[in-house]
Order: C-alpha cells, then structure tokens, then sequence
C-alpha cells in the first residue's frame, strides 16, 4: 500500500474539482459582506438613533459567537422561526444559507474596518473639500474613500482570508465543497487514507490564501507608488 | 414542529452548561501550550537561526493558512498513523488509542495557537527598545538575563491586547472540536438540537452561553490590561 506521487496528483485534482463552489461561495459572501459592513459602518459613523443600537449588539453577537454556531442558527433556526409564522423556506437552497451567514460575519468585521479607515482620514481634508467648492458626495468620491481605501486594504485581505478559511466549515450543513468531496473520494479510491484526503486538501487551501496574499499585497504596492507620486 | 418553545430552551441551559469546562480546557490548554511554544518559535525568527528560522515561517504560514476544521480532521486522521508507524519503526508497543479525541484536540488546538501566538510574540519582543538589552548587558546581565528580567516583562504588556484576542478567538474557534466527537458545549448542543427537532432553541442558547463567555472573558482581560498598564505608568513617572 505505496502512496505514490501520481496518487496524490489524483487527489489533488478531485480536490480541485469542488474549487469553483468554494470560489463562488467566497466571492458572493465577499461582495454582501461588504454592502452590509458599509452600511453598518455608516449608520455607526452618523450614530443614527436605534439603528446605531442594534448595530452595536449585532456586532457583539456576531464577534462573540463561534461561526459554526451562527450557521447552524441560520440553516436550522431560521426556517423554524419563519414557519411560525407561515413561511416556508425549507426548500431554498443550502447555498443561500451558507452565503446568508457567511455575509452577515464577514460584514461585522468589515464594518469596523470601514469606520476605522473612513475616520482615519483626517477632518480637515473634508474641511478642505469643502473650502474649495466640493459637495460631501464629491469629497467623498475624491478625497475620503481613495485614501480610507489605501488605510482598509490589507484588514480587507485579511478578512478575505479568514472568510476562506470559514468557508471550510460549509460542509457541516451539506454542501459538497472541497471538504464535502471526501466521501466522494473515498469511495473512488481504494486504499487512500483520510489523513492523506485531508493533507490534500490544506494544501489546495494553503495555495489559495498565499494566491490572496499576493494579489493583496500587489494591489498595496501599485496603490503606494500613487500616493508617493502625489505627495512628491 | 412551529414556534420557540421557552419553556424547552431553558430546561437546556443546565445541559448545556456541562459543555463549558471542556470549552475552557481546550481554550485554557491551546492558551498556554501555544505560548510557550510560540515564544520558542517567535525567539527563532528574532535570531534568525539557521534552518529552524526558515522552517518556522512555513509552519506559521501553513496553520494560519489552512482552515482549522482541516488541520484538526489532519490530526484527528494523522496521530494514531504516527504512533502506528513509530510501533512499527522503533518497535515500540505504544497504543493508538492513547490520542483520544480530547488530546488530540488539545494538540491540535496548540499547534494551531502557536503559528498565531509566533507572531504576536515576536512583534512584543522587537517592539521593546534595543537600548534596554544593552542596558541590561551593560549593569552586568547576560542575554537570558536580560531577557527574563527586562524584555519579556516590558513585551508581555505590549502583547496584552492582542493575547486578549486571541484567547476570545480560541474560545470560539474551541466550537469546532465537536467535530472530532468533543462533548463541549456545542457537542452537547447538537446532540440535543438532533433529538428532538429544537434546533432554533438549543443552538441559540449555546449561542447565548458563547457569548457571555466572551463578554465575561473580555471584562477579565480589559482589568488585567488596565492593572498591567497602570504599573507601566508608574514606572516612567517615577522615572
């Protein structure tokens, strides 16, 4: 029972097979997480009455609360709770779930992000704005979000990675992402080990987080030759 | 099957409340274990030995890369593989069965603490002015000296807040043993959500539990960061 190189070449590519429905799960989670942190960063940044209440005890929930967990609430206790009340979503699909909670997390830590870098950058550089004739729009277009862009970038990456890495956890509900496809594996190949399935699969993760890195450190780097540019 | 039932979710809370100490354990444990180890690693790095300094960062790049529910089905998988095959190389007569699932989680919980706590570790120590190593060298302390008395100290308050964090991300990340059959409060959870069809009560009571485990946990370390920095105050005032 020699585990030879091309066996593990066979895993690896049954791994790679349920890359795209990790892929998607990340980038779909990735674009509401970031509507939902925007909007919870601006209703804390104007301290919008009861909003701004509920945001902070929806931030504590979700920072506080394992994720798992937070997924079991959403694919198990929402449809019971709707059908209480006569709705029935028991037959809206596991992903929808998946990216429900996925968005609701990732938008928690967003959000602090965005507020952060949004009041990072200075007030007298919206002063300035508006000294020379800008609306707040404007301003915010041209002055705010480049430079709170440059200050949010690498917590950004760092969250697109931890989503990643959460996405893992979509198995525990049903999905049959990369760590869905064991099973699947297991019954294709004779005398493959689990412990060899599960190296396999850190592998092909490992690669994609150092892939995420790059592009986020490439997208810094261009940014800061910008900023130099300007300042000189 | 429609509506909370209240009156179920609070018969739960005892139940479920039996998960804590293992919650903590593994917290606790992953804590302390990867502390000590992350300073032997972060120490690695610093001075840049050879080899041990390379294979260091693959390590902290490999478990802060990885999912944790991977790494820990990897060593759930991998452990008994290993004693089996140092059985069969050394002719030990060690029993598998040794790496039940609760060391294994601690293990694995402490490997994966490590590769963060390196980090954290490390940014202290190099935070800590050069000039109060060569102070301590020059009243006569050796490095370890040195080290022990002046750097560490000074580093540990600087690591405080980031220490804090990562205690709060181990008691959620600790959520995930359950899948390596670890009866913590949310191994407890599932079994009881499975039995009777309450999932939307039982998982929201273990939520609530994690969360006031969290604010208790974040109130204990907000005071010891508040003492640890009112020392430090002192200290350059006086100064």
């Amino acid at each position: 029972m020699t585990f030879g190189l091309s066996d593990w070449i066979n895993i690896l590519g049954q791994v790679l097979d349920r890359l795209p429905l990790t892929l998607a799960m990340l980038v779909v989670s990735l674009i509401f997480a970031m509507l939902i942190g925007i909007v919870i960063a601006f209703i804390r940044i104007e301290k919008i009455p009861v909003l701004h209440q509920l945001a902070t005890v929806y931030l504590s929930f979700t920072r506080s609360t394992p994720l798992i967990v937070q997924l079991f609430l959403v694919y198990f206790g929402i449809p019971q709770l709707l059908l209480t009340f006569g709705i029935d979503i028991n037959h809206w699909s596991r992903f929808v779930f998946v990216v429900i909670t996925f968005s609701l997390h990732t938008g928690a830590y967003l959000s602090e992000v965005f507020r952060s870098s949004y009041l990072s950058v200075g007030k007298e550089q919206l002063e300035a704005a508006y000294s020379v004739g800008m609306t707040y729009p404007q301003a915010l277009r041209r002055i705010l979000i480049p430079q709170a862009f440059r200050v949010a970038l690498p917590n950004v990456g760092n969250h697109t990675i931890e989503l990643l890495k959460d996405t893992a956890l979509a198995f525990t509900i049903g999905i049959i992402d990369i760590m869905g496809q064991v099973k699947l594996i297991l019954g294709n190949n004779y005398g493959v080990g689990m412990f060899q399935i599960y190296v396999a699969i850190a592998v092909v993760y490992w690669i994609i987080c150092i892939l995420i890195e790059l592009v986020i450190l490439w997208i810094e780097r261009s940014q800061r030759k910008k900023h130099a540019g300007i300042s000189n | 099957m429609a509506g909370i039932d209240l009156q179920f979710a609070l018969e739960q809370v005892p139940k479920i409340l039996q998960g804590v100490p293992y919650t903590l354990l593994v917290t606790i444990v992953a804590m302390i274990v990867g502390l000590v180890i992350g300073t032997i690693l972060a120490f690695f790095r610093i001075y840049r030995v050879p080899v041990l300094h390379q294979l260091t960062v693959l390590f902290v790049s490999f478990f802060r890369g990885t999912p944790l529910i991977v790494q820990l089905f990897v060593f759930f998988y991998g452990l008994p593989m290993l004693i089996l095959s140092l059985n069969d190389t050394f002719q030990w007569g060690l029993n598998p069965d040794i790496m039940s699932p609760l060391v294994i989680a601690l293990i694995a919980y402490s490997i994966n603490s490590a590769s963060y706590l390196t980090e954290v570790v490390r940014s202290a120590i190099q935070s800590v002015d050069k000039g109060q190593l060569e102070a301590a060298k020059a009243v006569g302390m050796t490095t370890f000296q040195g080290m022990y008395r002046i750097i560490l100290p000074q580093a540990f308050v600087t690591a405080l807040p980031n220490l804090g964090n990562h205690f709060i991300m181990l008691i959620k990340a600790s959520a995930l043993a359950f899948t390596i059959g670890i009866m913590d409060v949310l191994g407890i959870s599932r079994v009881i959500a499975n039995d009777g069809y309450r999932f939307l009560e039982t998982y929201l009571v273990a939520a609530l539990i994690y969360w006031l485990l969290s604010i208790i946990f974040e109130i204990i370390l907000a005071r010891i960061e508040k003492r640890a920095r009112t020392f430090e105050g002192r200290a350059s005032n006086t100064a």
